[in-house]
């Protein structure tokens, strides 16, 4: 496409009072050789009017709109399909955090500022003439049917959530009938109001909803042996449940441990498998995957003093549910219900308990009344969670006249004698009873086994699972459903400890997410949290040394790689962050509106005043999804921001590639810092891995920066949170006065 | 402790105004609500998880029990619904039946099953009397004018005892004496087991004068003057209801007395004590401010009561309406009666008569069994919360 690039300065917000605009204009016509124009509110509907108007007359189709933050007025700046609008922020990160002028420094107050935002001009004018139309990646064959793994009631929800919604799926499961664990549950929750009383088990009805769906397919005693490929075309070999298969996928082999196998010093894990890259021609393919496999019960021997597996009056809440189930309550008339082991040391729940186990142990606790009218049960807790409509279940089975329930400590069982202390009758309990059930938690599927079998460059298993305690989610709170796996997604108990109600709002869920990444890969567009984008990274493979940093540092295992190494994308699986361009030391890999040449042509637009101690020049790159924003809202909240910052927006820190930095510093800037995402055990990052990996990359680099006779304080990397808009401008201006005191960069000028 | 909950208490207890008690989550909320309950002695949370938990032998010893006044504060700030005010009075009514004596009579008084029994016996008792006194023939209306119902049981011509006055003793003094024996049978056992619970230690006894004047005396007239029921934030009028009966009680016994003593006593040798006394009578003056008081009273908390219940604050129970119908029934039987000879209508005065004197027997008969037996049970829970307090209980070293 032809470019036809004009730059638009509004000068309303105060932007044409604060700045000389004229001046500006001159930047974009003079030494950015861009034709420029002014508009007093360019969001206004005049102002999108003569937008219009300069497409349709002057055939513009490259906007540069230098005015607010580009987070805001998206519709009123979209000039369509056929046209680029790139944005300078002239107003959140310029005039609204310029401050005030300190007494007898108006003059070079006004100064500072003009150049700031000559600087915005000058970066947003190298982005709209480096920038390319993006072309949406289309897929060589697309199916759109969805495979949902585990027939139990997430799986059926979400495989008939998904058929109603159009799809065709299939559900495999690995046991010879559907309905997983529900199949041994006597009574459910109460799912409708006023939800005081259990309900009839309606696990039958579902699966009997499933199997006479048209557009379901459902295979029992069937499991996955390796899924490959990718969303849209998911290449999923199926295999006899327990079965071995040569399809089987193979673990992941590093490079150290292949040089082993290579010597014969270690056994290969991989023995009589095909490798992970080879296509199965007999798969089946899919468009996405709903992971439902569920839970199995924790194990609770680990805790002595309440004795389970030397008491045979101790069970577990599973194993009372299937003695109730094969009737075998007779003679149980009193029944102590524990729900945390912690005795003294803490007072938390079993592990992987949630909020299930509190009402599981209600439901049982009615069990034993319907079972008897003069039988007892005694619920023993630290917490009782009953969250939502569950409350009022709780508050039916509290009207019992059986049912005793105590916050308490409990302390030992010996024999049948329970002892409890701390509890809310004011003195220490004895307890005499027939059983002991301990609530023990739901351990995820995914927590000892890879369960999803992929056949990725990564290998078989979700990544950093221990971060969740096995549970298969990428981010609980920000991006429910999501894996580390693009195309894939999880719901019930291998999610979350969840009830039956809770499952089927989840699977739902899932079932969409499926379905939305099916689409978007038809589309040839990212799915969340870049969801539309068209971009895609590109390689240009000729000068790819094979280093796999790329493959390696993929946060989604996007990219596979042949046997020499060389990256094999996958962009239906790719979220479209760039950690891949940040990664490579080649600089070979970019989108089209975001790549090494573009940042760096920025980067190199900024102006360094030489010789002059009070205009140093400090790079910052800050994360658009929550440090950008944070920096806006700083500036709507009127914070000063040190003149000399320059910002550069990035998709994610992941994406930063070192050779900025080095460009910033040898055009004689004076100091970057990286401003993303926390990272850790509870990290924030929206690719997950990104600014853990930009953090390592920064240490490396101060390491090279000291060998130059740089000074390695000159580069940062911070982490801040969407909400921390209020500390963001000390961040950055402490850093700046750190600059300072280090003096000017000594490579100014060369 | 070995907790054994007892399933039928707790059924009993749903039955008698508990049947919220189980929604109860502990929250406290009704010890700080509670004008009666202090810092160091907080209630009635710990009793809800009692009652909860069945656990009938913590609560029968408990003086918190009986010092509550229902005012219905802690009902009216439940969060939970769980009217602890309603609890605790369904706590007592067990506590009456269980500290009862004789037993077959506390258990037939605790229910609204046991009602028709109730008014059988005293009726029958009564009717049975009249009718082999002879003296259930009508009178002439000169006589009826003259003796007004004092030879309801006839007339004989020993002069040291009226007939009517012998049967009448018989029976009410009969009825007075087995209250009189239950309760004392039941004031004690409670307050053995009040000290038990508490801890007390059997060497250090007051005196019975002492125990009369340092605890007894100061309660009852902490009572009289019902300071804790203008602790109430809820309920105001029920102080103004309760004091009113209160005292309608007190003109009554005054009255009951003076007839007693002009009639056994003064009559022998003065013979116009016998008979009715004219309306301007200082004693009749004060029977029949009495009598209104003790409608206007009880009609104060009838309506109280239904009014609450129409509100769904608190839960109608028999041990509640029994006490209030019974009363009521008392004073209308009696004014009513009063009316029907002042107009010499003879025969419906004469069937009027009869039911006061078995509302009257009644009143008295199942005095500790019923909700009247507060009248002997909280007064030992005051007496024993001033107790507990006192050097006898509490080394003054300790503190």
């Amino acid at each position: 496409m032809d470019k036809k690039i004009c730059t638009y300065i509004c000068t309303g917000c105060g932007i044409g009072e604060a700045l000389d605009i004229e001046a500006l204009s001159a930047v974009v016509t003079g030494e950015m050789s861009q034709e420029c124009k002014t508009h007093a509110c360019l969001c206004g509907s005049e102002g999108q009017a003569f937008l219009k108007q300069e497409k349709k007359a002057e055939g513009i189709n490259t906007f540069t709109i230098c005015a607010c933050s580009p987070r805001v007025m998206q519709n009123e700046f979209e000039m369509g399909d056929d046209c680029i609008t790139v944005r300078g922020n002239l107003r959140e990160q310029v005039i609204w955090t310029a401050g005030d002028a300190e007494e007898g420094q108006e003059d070079s107050h006004k100064e500072w500022l003009q150049e700031t935002a000559s600087d915005y001009v000058r970066m947003a004018c190298t982005r709209a003439s480096k920038t390319e139309m993006p072309e949406a990646y289309e897929m060589e064959s697309m199916n759109k049917e969805i495979l949902v793994m585990g027939g139990g009631i997430a799986g059926i929800t979400a495989a008939v959530e998904a058929a109603k919604a159009g799809s065709k799926v299939t559900i495999i499961e690995k046991a010879a009938v559907l309905g997983g664990k529900a199949n041994g549950w006597v009574k459910q929750f109460p799912t409708s109001h006023p939800y005081a009383e259990l309900e009839e088990n309606s696990i039958a009805s579902m699966i009997a909803e499933a199997e006479s769906d048209s557009n379901i397919t459902i295979k029992t005693s069937t499991e996955v042996a390796r899924i490959g490929g990718s969303p849209g075309d998911f290449k999923v070999t199926l295999k006899a449940a327990d079965a071995d298969s040569e399809w089987d996928a193979p673990a992941k082999v590093g490079v150290d441990e292949q040089d082993l196998i290579d010597k014969g010093e270690k056994e290969d894990p991989n023995e009589g498998l095909k490798p992970y890259g080879e296509v199965n021609e007999k798969a089946d393919t899919f468009g996405a995957v709903v992971l439902a496999t569920g839970w199995v019960p924790a194990d609770v021997s680990e805790y002595e003093h309440l004795g389970y597996g030397s008491n045979d009056k101790v069970v577990t809440n599973a194993e009372f549910e299937a003695m109730a189930k094969n009737g075998k309550l007779e003679g149980i008339n009193n029944v102590a219900f524990v729900m945390s082991p912690g005795a003294e040391e803490h007072d938390e729940d079993f592990p992987y308990a949630s909020s299930v186990t509190s009402m599981v142990a209600l439901k049982q606790a009615k069990y034993v009344r319907e079972n008897n009218d003069d039988a007892k049960a005694y619920i023993l807790y630290q917490h009782m969670r009953t969250p939502g409509n569950m409350e009022l279940f709780y508050k039916g089975v509290q009207l019992d006249d059986g049912i005793f329930m105590t916050k308490a400590t409990v302390t030992g069982v010996e024999g049948g004698t329970v002892h409890a202390k701390d509890t809310l009758l004011g003195e220490d309990l004895e307890l005499d009873v027939d059983l002991v059930v301990l609530a023990a938690g739901m351990v995820p599927t995914t927590k000892d086994a890879n369960i999803i079998n992929l056949a990725y460059r990564q290998g078989p298993a979700f990544l950093d699972l221990d971060l969740f305690d096995g549970y298969a989610d990428s981010h609980f709170i920000c991006f429910p459903y999501e894996t580390r796996r693009t195309g894939i997604y999880a719901c019930g108990g291998v999610r979350k400890a969840m009830n039956m109600q809770e499952t089927i709002d989840d699977a739902t869920g899932a079932a969409l997410k499926a379905i939305q990444a099916i689409e978007s890969a038809d589309h040839g567009v990212s799915v969340h949290p870049r969801s539309g984008d068209k971009t895609y990274p590109e390689f240009f493979m000729q000068r790819c040394t094979q280093c796999k940093r790329c493959t390696e540092e993929c946060p989604f295992g996007a990219l596979d790689d042949d046997e020499k190494g060389t990256p094999l994308p996958n962009p239906s699986r790719c979220r479209r962050c760039g950690t891949c361009m940040g990664a490579c030391p080649e600089r070979i890999i970019g989108f089209k509106d975001y790549n090494i040449d573009l940042i760096a042509s920025m980067i190199k637009s900024i102006e360094v005043p030489e010789d002059d101690d009070d205009k140093l020049r400090i790079l910052i790159f800050a994360c658009e999804n929550d440090a950008y924003p944070a920096l806006d809202m700083a500036g709507m909240r009127k914070h000063k921001l040190n003149h000399m910052i320059r910002f550069i927006p990035v998709r994610c820190l992941g994406s930063v590639n070192m050779a900025w930095i080095r460009d910033a510093l040898s055009a004689g800037l004076d100091g970057a810092m990286l401003l993303g995402c926390s990272y850790g055990d509870d990290y924030q990052c929206h690719f997950v891995k990104g600014s853990e990996i930009a953090s390592t990359r920064m240490e490396n680099i101060g390491d090279t920066l000291s060998s130059l006779g740089l000074e390695p304080e000159r580069v940062r990397s911070e982490s801040v949170a969407i909400t921390d808009y209020d500390k963001v401008a000390d961040l950055v201006n402490d850093f700046v006065d750190e600059i300072v005191e280090l003096g000017p960069n000594p490579f100014k000028g060369f | 402790m070995n907790v054994q909950p007892d399933l039928d208490f707790i059924r009993y207890l749903k039955t008698a105004g508990g049947d919220t008690m189980k929604k109860c989550y502990q929250c406290a909320t009704c010890s700080v609500m509670c004008p009666l309950s202090t810092d160091e002695n907080p209630f009635p949370r710990q009793e809800m998880i009692w009652s909860g938990w069945g656990m009938k032998d913590k609560l029968i010893g408990d003086p918190n029990v009986f010092l509550c006044h229902q005012c219905g504060d802690c009902t009216a700030y439940c969060p939970r619904g769980a009217k602890p005010g309603d609890v605790l009075g369904a706590v007592r009514a067990y506590a009456y039946t269980a500290l009862g004596w004789p037993t077959g009579l506390a258990k037939l008084a605790s229910t609204a099953k046991g009602l028709p029994m109730l008014i059988a016996i005293p009726s029958v008792i009564i009717f049975v009397l009249w009718a082999i006194s002879g003296g259930m023939v009508i009178p002439t209306s000169e006589d009826f004018a003259k003796y007004g119902y004092q030879r309801f049981f006839g007339y004989w011509d020993f002069h040291w005892l009226a007939k009517n006055v012998a049967f009448i003793d018989f029976f009410m003094l009969g009825a007075v004496g087995l209250a009189v024996v239950g309760s004392y049978k039941g004031v004690t056992n409670l307050w053995k087991q009040m000290c038990k619970r508490e801890g007390v230690n059997p060497d250090f006894k007051p005196s019975l004068v002492q125990l009369a004047r340092d605890f007894v005396w100061p309660s009852i007239i902490e009572i009289v003057q019902h300071n804790r029921f203008r602790e109430c934030g809820t309920n105001r009028n029920r102080e103004i209801g309760h004091k009113a009966l209160m005292w309608s009680f007190i003109g009554l016994f005054i009255v009951t007395l003076w007839s007693m003593f002009a009639n056994d006593v003064l009559g022998l040798w003065i013979p116009s004590f016998h008979g009715p006394m004219t309306i301007w009578n200082p004693v009749k003056i004060l029977a029949n401010v009495s009598a209104i008081a003790m409608i206007v009273g009880c009609g104060i908390l009838w309506m109280n009561r239904s009014k609450s219940e129409a509100e769904g604050n608190i839960t109608p129970t028999f041990y509640d309406w029994f006490l209030i119908w019974e009363i009521m029934a008392v004073a209308v039987t009696g004014i009513l009666a009063q009316y029907l000879r002042w107009a010499g209508l003879i025969t419906p005065g004469y069937i009027i008569y009869y039911f006061h004197l078995v509302t009257v027997m009644m009143l008295f008969m199942y005095m500790p069994y019923t909700k009247f037996a507060h009248l002997i049970y909280r007064t030992t829970a005051m007496t024993f919360e001033r107790y507990r307090d006192s050097s006898f209980v509490k080394n003054p070293l300790d503190k």
